[in-house]
């Protein structure tokens, strides 16, 4: 093998590390979830202090039709916006292998939470007036801005997330 | 310029490539580690994973059905932690409710729906007959069929479960209610997609809007059953449908309908035996969105029409204003105009309503933390005034709280993890 093979196969190497992370975003081939992470009443805290931004979680429920559509929306979103984003699915009523099972709805989402624990309270821990209406969908934005939405975010409030 | 000097731009290349690459690969290498939440979740905000769903306490099933037998015991119906089916009675008196010890039933191993809008019920009929449907959830999500228990020596042995819908797809067919009208006829409706499963589908979503409701009839109290009758196209998919018997003999159902383009309102529809009845609305909340309110209806006969509890957002000034609201309807289910008020709660959730003559009964959960509080709004004037009452909280886990009647006498059924709390209404 010559010299600029292996150039060429280093280089390839490199550009494909390096893209590595943009490709994982929802943007590309959505990544398999292979575990899921405990959504407590102490949760929602620590991901507003401490979490990515921006970032975005879909709560929801196995038995809401409209949540995977409303998921879709915000996906084609973060996708074309070309942003390295946290896309969170948190499901309200399934956990361990069931919510597994389920999370091939949320294609593209890059963390898959579950409840546990008493739900009103871990739902009035993320919003004291939350209704229970899914899909609810949180946008943090880089600057720490909250906003909320049932249903899916209106295109004007999805620009103003990612600005 | 020796062959060294010369190869130095190439090697350098090289050599940074190499280092690129692996340093990048180092850099994906972390990210996973980090995406791992088995070990330790997202960084530092998210809680460590705990052992699997196998060796945890699983969410409780506490949905419960409750109804007066005819000799004046209460009877409940629920699952138990190990999913099993069972009853019990208890005795009213001055020192509350005394049950008796839980009888478990027979369901040939059905799996059983106990998560509160969709729950097990209970119904008396004529001549000694006692039945109990439940959801059987199917192994593809959201699917289910609509079994029942039945009993024609007043609760003491039941038959084997049987399927009430003819229909037999692998589709949803979920939140049954049922009840005996007037003639002592078994009315069931259910939530049912066999039409969104049947619609075309527009690239890979069904073109069909929501799901629809269906009924049947059964004149010989739940021995056998009619045909499969579509009731209404385009419910919302899973709230309860609630049922009330009007003065003149007949069912009401009301559900939560999606009416176009996307407005989860509420309709209702008179169920006969020999006819079907165009639905009409019932409410005007005007709530335009494609979501899952998993919040349904209650209803309950008045003297001159129905009172309805409902839970929806609706647009006042300026202001979105979510909240369970109470109204009265005529009695072809359209909305008495100028009753319409909110509850005095905006934690207010899964209302029941019960109506006896000038009398009227209010109930819900109404949760703030780990506690839930039951409340009750009382009417002595047919729903034109009413009085807040507390009548109790717990801490966790909980139903949402039943109202069982008979004659004169209302109670409010409250299950939690720990047991099951009866408390008498007291106008």
């Amino acid at each position: 093998m010559g010299r600029r093979s292996v150039l060429a196969a280093s280089a390839t190497l490199a550009w494909a590390a390096w893209a590595q992370p943009v490709l994982a975003q929802p943007a590309a081939r959505p990544r398999g979830l292979h575990s899921v992470v405990d959504f407590d009443e102490a949760t929602w805290a620590r991901l507003v202090e401490k979490g990515p931004r921006p970032a975005a979680y879909v709560f929801t429920a196995s038995y809401c039709p409209n949540c995977p559509d409303a998921f879709e929306k915000l996906r084609a979103f973060v996708t074309e916006s070309r942003r390295p984003v946290e896309l969170g699915v948190v499901l309200m009523d399934l956990e361990g292998a069931k919510a597994l099972a389920h999370a091939r709805h949320y294609a593209g989402a890059t963390r898959l939470y579950a409840f546990q624990g008493f739900e009103p309270a871990i739902r009035q821990s993320v919003d004291p007036k939350w209704p229970n209406v899914t899909p609810y969908i949180v946008l943090l934005g880089r600057d720490g801005s909250v906003q909320r939405s049932i249903g899916a975010p209106e295109e004007a409030v999805l620009k103003k997330w990612l600005l | 310029m020796t062959s060294l000097q010369k190869n130095t731009p190439l090697r350098a290349l090289l050599a940074l490539g190499t280092a690129l690459a692996l340093c990048c690969a180092a850099a994906a290498s972390a990210q996973q580690v980090h995406d791992a939440p088995t070990k330790g979740g997202h960084g530092a905000h998210a809680a460590p994973a705990k052992p699997p769903a196998a060796v945890r306490k699983g969410r409780p099933q506490l949905g419960t059905g409750a109804a007066f037998a005819p000799d004046g015991t209460l009877w409940m119906v629920g699952v138990d932690p190990q999913g099993r089916l069972f009853v019990q009675a208890a005795a009213l008196g001055e020192a509350g409710a005394r049950w008796s010890a839980p009888r478990l039933l027979d369901t040939g191993g059905d799996p059983i729906s106990a998560d509160g809008e969709n729950r097990p019920k209970l119904v008396f009929g004529p001549q000694g007959t006692v039945l109990i449907a439940y959801t059987q959830p199917l192994a593809k999500p959201n699917t289910g069929q609509v079994r029942l228990l039945r009993s024609t020596d007043g609760g003491r042995t039941f038959a084997a479960p049987v399927t009430v819908h003819a229909d037999r797809q692998i589709i949803t067919h979920r939140f049954e209610s049922l009840g005996f009208d007037a003639r002592g006829v078994l009315h069931t409706v259910w939530i049912d997609k066999r039409d969104l499963e049947a619609a075309p589908k527009v690239g890979n979503k069904s073109s069909y809007r929501g799901a629809a409701i269906y009924r049947n009839t059964s004149s010989d109290g739940g021995a056998t059953f009619g045909p499969d009758i579509k009731v209404a196209d385009h419910s919302c998919e899973c709230c309860r449908i609630a049922l009330g018997r009007g003065a003149d003999g007949d069912l009401r159902a009301l559900w939560r309908h999606v009416f176009p383009p996307n407005v989860r309102d509420h309709a209702v529809a008179v169920l006969r035996a020999d006819a079907s009845a165009e639905p009409v609305r019932a409410t005007y909340d005007d709530w335009r969105v494609d979501a899952c309110p998993h919040h349904g209806p209650g209803l309950a006969a008045a003297e001159d029409g129905f009172h309805a509890v409902w839970f929806g957002i609706r647009q006042q000034g300026e202001e979105k204003v979510p909240g369970v609201r109470y109204g009265r309807l005529q009695p072809d289910g359209t909305p008495r105009p100028g009753t319409v008020r909110l509850l005095p709660d905006e934690r207010a959730e899964h209302a029941d309503v019960a109506a006896q003559g000038p009398r009227v009964a209010v109930v819900w959960r109404s949760t703030d933390g780990m506690t839930s509080t039951l409340k009750a709004w009382l009417s002595t004037d047919a729903g034109q005034t009413f009085a807040l009452r507390t009548l109790g909280s717990v801490q966790g886990d909980n139903d949402f709280p039943r109202l069982v009647q008979k004659d004169q006498r209302m109670v409010v059924v409250w299950r939690n993890a720990e047991g099951v709390k009866v408390h008498e209404l007291d106008f």
